[in-house]
């Protein structure tokens, strides 16, 4: 181990400003989800309470916060699975240079570089002039695939660019299908990358509101429902629960992190030559 | 017959994602430039050929202001997403040594995004206000004895909340480049006796430029297509283009916030043209 | 087909009970139980109206579920005129209506179904709130009240016995102000662009509302003599914004808001001292112990009214129950709700019944509190002795100058607002 150069620690004090300047508003919501009951959504503060965690598992007086979420995390889920497969498969697309696969290039740029509102604009309008109904899962859900999509094409293009052919060779020197190749190699070395294209698919999708504004239907997802709360009195319940899903998402991230450090024991212990970098 | 087979393959392959931006991005697109001919009535639209929503849209001089705008927020945007998301990319890529350590700082900056925008948004008001932590903050300490008002809504918070909310698309894309900087490189370059600025200037940048055009595709068109932080930000005292078609949407103009959007949409088309003469992504990602 | 005719008319009903029974024991649900419990009606509007506890209790009272979508109210607007098949009531205002109803989303209601619908205001039948008051300007829910049949298109002049919305709920709007901010009377519509109050003072940006805000500021400087505010001329609108664009201009204005929440937490964190405002907004700040008033303006108030209305695709079952919603709505327990936030209720005489006599007194008659007054969720919002801002029912809503338009050079005052938000 090298000893750290006095570059790491301004760089590093630049990174923590950074993460604590993205807090902010964290830290903001975090104190004032501890409003008392009286407390209102802005300074000063009104009393010290753990009031607004237990009003949100009530039912509030206007929207359904827990209906919402579930919508949200639902039409995430089905939106990080299907860019994951969708990218991938145009990933392999791609290296093989099929015919028209510039137009199908630049449609994606363009789909990653046009206004939410657009999409969200057109859709409503063809479904409408169609006599479609229009829904979270359907208008939606395909709304949102047009800006998730190109982003998991690109990171694609990152993996494949940077991807030894010479593994798929000795796959298929040793008889391996097409499929095997694909199933056996390719796609293990590829997983990490597609946990970030899942992660960042999840992501985008959940805290959407843009693409699903004039999309979603009958019912509101989570950034929407929000919204619409703040027609009426909105009560520091909504910052208990970004109080609450920052420290769910810390929890989440402690525990891979442990998990990771168990592993890394653990390999050490059986002696593995796995990670030592052969 | 082999090539055949493997066009057949790429086209199944590639065939979820082309229906996928068909359907929900040609279609939509040209479902707006049809609507953007049309006539709107209080309350619906009408099929027609007509060319005022564009000629109202031309002849009004804050079209045009409300398009610089949108540009002058774009362009200071991205200047400062770019400063700060390379130096932190710099950071992650080349000071921390541990993949997990990486991932699990990834993490840490993507948490905040959990968090809905909106609520985020409306927390900045009892962050930046008049009575806010950072008024109060700055004259308990005596720097200011007057509460700065600029600090809420002004361009000021709308850019502050941009750069917030748009600094880890530059992060990630040049991270991701900086990541497949062959290390050899680097210490070819410190061999030759290259300083760590100069190796900063001619080998990192020119390698990393792939990854800085795409975070810069993202942070420019995000910030082109935004209205809803323009509109909490501001408290609505600022426009942008995307302000302009929610206005007209909310107020069921469709055609004329589609005449709109189709001039947007050049614009922003134009822009990421430009920007794509400087790289080659497919190649250089 | 053969299903059976559910529902009551308004006739027989008088006829078998006699009218105090029939407001005690309203609204008795016509049909039948199991066959209710799997009717779901989605509602949506603002979250001004569309409550939870109402939910609930058309679950208790009447059996099926209702559910509720809260907007902003650009998209109540978008969806009620765009997406009929998202909705089964609309919970809109009435100048909503006059945008949405040509579209034909919406059907008319038979009146006769309607069983308060004797007792509902003048304000949304002759359109007097009493025999010889005058009707303010502005789309006043009169004018778009009724249509000639049940697939009437243009709005009747008078009543016709089909009711495009039914009426729900309505205020006086004015300003509200911080008083212990400015610390001196507040009289007139002109103190908002006071340059007193330069980057304190706010408006709301809701096209149809703000307008007439601005009307009633330029109407009361003496700038400008409107023919019929709720009805300008193109130069009248063009007067109007020239004169707030220069005072936006002139940081006379912090912020606009669009959502009712907006603009609590502008008043409650000292943003903004004097602003257009709603009732229950004003309620909000008091309730966390900022004194904040609803000031009463001597040039009257700008008074808006909202209704819920049916979905065209409503038939059968579905359309029974949502008139079975609409009188329950109607009977009181819902008006006494909302009337104890701040609102009235078009049934005024109904809501009494679900009021006690402390809360009827200080929210309809304006007499000082006797007691303590309570929100329905428990907020105190009052002291024994004190006094509605702005007096009775009566004083309020006879003062009403004009009402939230739509006009008929609507399009081209949106493209001169929207000009006006960008300048």
């Amino acid at each position: 181990m090298e000893k750290r150069s006095r570059g790491f620690y301004v760089l590093a004090a630049f990174f923590g400003l950074f993460v604590l300047f993205l807090y902010g508003p964290i830290l903001t919501i975090g104190i004032l989800s501890f409003q008392g009951p009286q407390g209102g959504l802005t300074f000063p503060m009104n009393g010290v309470s753990t009031y607004w965690f237990r009003d949100l598992f009530q039912e509030q007086a206007v929207g359904d916060i827990w209906g919402a979420f579930r919508r949200s995390t639902m039409l995430g889920l089905m939106v990080m699975i299907t860019t994951v497969v969708v990218s991938v498969m145009a990933g392999l697309a791609f290296r093989k240079r099929f015919a028209g696969s510039g137009v199908l290039f630049y449609a994606a740029i363009t789909s990653l570089v046009i206004p939410s509102i657009l999409i969200s604009l057109g859709v409503g309008l063809i479904f409408n002039q169609l006599g479609l109904k229009i829904h979270w899962a359907t208008s939606g859900f395909g709304a949102q695939l047009t800006w998730t999509l190109p982003f998991g094409l690109l990171i694609m293009f990152a993996v494949f660019n940077r991807f030894d052919k010479s593994y798929e060779e000795a796959a298929r020197d040793q008889g391996a299908t097409a499929w095997q190749t694909l199933r056996h190699v390719v796609l293990p070395i590829i997983a990490p990358s597609l946990i970030g294209v899942g992660l960042f698919g999840f992501t985008l999708s959940y805290d959407e509101f843009a693409r699903t504004l004039l999309t979603s239907g009958s019912y509101n997802t989570l950034p929407l429902e929000i919204f619409g709360m703040t027609t009426n009195v909105t009560t520091p319940v909504i910052y208990a629960l970004g109080t609450l899903t920052t420290a769910f998402s810390f929890a989440i991230i402690a525990a891979f992190l442990l998990g990771a450090w168990i592993m890394g024991k653990r390999r050490a212990r059986l002696g593995s030559d796995a990670g030592k970098g052969l | 017959m082999r090539l055949t087979n493997r066009q057949v393959i790429g086209w199944l392959e590639a065939a979820p994602l082309t229906l996928v931006l068909l359907a929900f991005l040609i279609a939509p697109i040209v479902m707006i430039v049809i609507v953007s001919f049309w006539g709107a009535t209080e309350f619906s639209i009408y099929p027609a050929f007509q060319l005022d929503n564009y000629e109202f849209l031309f002849s009004s001089p804050v079209t045009y202001k409300v398009f610089g705008a949108t540009l002058k927020y774009a362009f200071i945007t991205w200047a400062l997403t770019l400063a700060i998301g390379f130096t932190v990319a710099y950071f992650m890529a080349f000071h921390v040594r541990s993949q997990t350590v990486q991932i699990a700082l990834f993490l840490v900056c993507t948490i905040p995004f959990w968090t809905s925008n909106i609520i985020r948004m409306i927390s900045w008001i009892p962050f930046l206000g008049r009575n806010g932590i950072a008024n109060q903050t700055l004259i308990s300490w005596g720097v200011i004895d007057q509460p700065l008002e600029w600090l809420l809504y002004s361009d000021f918070s709308v850019i502050l909340a941009f750069v917030h909310l748009y600094t880890l698309f530059m992060v990630v894309p040049i991270f991701n480049t900086m990541m497949r900087i062959d290390k050899s490189l680097l210490e070819a370059a410190r061999d030759n006796g290259a300083s760590g600025l100069q190796t900063l200037l001619h080998v990192i940048l020119p390698l990393t430029k792939p990854g800085i055009m795409i975070g810069t595709i993202f942070v420019v068109t995000l910030v082109m297509g935004d209205f809803i932080t323009v509109r909490f930000m501001s408290g609505s005292q600022r426009a942008n283009v995307g302000r302009l078609i929610s206005n007209d949407i909310g107020l069921l103009q469709y055609p004329s916030a589609a005449a709109t959007a189709v001039v947007l949409l050049c614009t922003v088309l134009i822009v990421i043209a430009i920007l794509l003469r400087f790289v080659n992504i497919r190649k250089e990602l | 087909m053969a299903k059976p005719k559910v529902g009551y008319s308004r006739r027989s009903l008088l006829r078998a009970g006699g009218a105090a029974v029939a407001a005690a024991a309203f609204p008795a649900p016509m049909l039948w139980a199991q066959e209710t419990k799997d009717i779901t009606l989605r509602q949506f509007g603002t979250g001004v109206s569309n409550l939870n506890d109402v939910a609930k209790k058309v679950k208790e009272d009447l059996g099926f579920k209702l559910e509720m979508t809260a907007l902003d109210s650009d998209s109540v607007t978008q969806r009620a005129a765009t997406q009929p098949d998202s909705f089964d009531i609309a919970d809109i205002e009435y100048w909503i209506c006059k945008k949405v109803w040509p579209t034909g989303n919406l059907q008319a209601m038979d009146t006769s179904k309607i069983a308060n619908y004797d007792k509902i205001v003048g304000i949304f039948k002759s359109g007097k709130l009493t025999p010889d008051s005058e009707i303010a300007q502005g789309t006043a829910p009169s004018t778009v009240g009724f249509v000639d049949g049940p697939d009437g298109r243009t709005f009747a002049k008078e009543e016709t016995g089909w009711m495009t919305l039914i009426p729900t709920i309505y205020n006086a709007d004015t300003l509200g102000i911080r008083p212990d901010l400015i610390g001196r009377p507040i009289e007139s519509w002109t103190e908002l662009l006071n340059p007193e109050f330069k980057g304190k003072a706010s408006i709301l940006d809701i096209s149809s509302i703000g307008i007439m805000d601005m009307a009633m500021v330029c109407e009361a400087m003496g700038e400008i003599k409107y023919g019929d505010k709720g009805n300008m001329t193109r130069e009248e609108i063009d007067k109007t914004m020239a004169i707030f664009t220069e005072a936006k201009k002139n940081g006379q204005f912090r912020a606009f808001w669009k959502t009712f929440d907006e603009s609590v937490n502008l008043m409650a964190s000292g943003e903004v001292v004097i602003q257009s405002m709603w009732s229950p907004a004003i309620t909000a700040v008091k309730s966390r112990g900022i004194p904040c008033v609803y000031q009463p303006l001597k040039e009257g108030y700008r008074s808006w009214g909202g209704g819920i209305g049916l979905s065209k695709s409503l038939t059968g079952m579905e359309l029974d129950a949502a008139y079975d919603y609409i009188n329950w709505y109607l009977s009181g327990w819902v008006g006494g709700y909302l009337m104890r936030q701040g609102y009235y209720s078009a049934v005024p005489e109904t809501s009494k019944e679900f009021m006690s006599e402390n809360e009827w007194g200080y929210w309809f008659e304006g007499k000082p509190a006797t007691g303590v007054i309570t929100s329905p969720t428990g907020d105190k919002l009052a002291d024994a002795g004190d006094v509605r801002d702005g007096g009775s029912f009566y004083e309020r809503m006879g003062h009403v100058a004009c009402w939230n338009s739509v006009m008929d050079e609507n399009q081209y005052m949106v493209r001169k607002w929207n000009e006006f938000i960008a300048s």
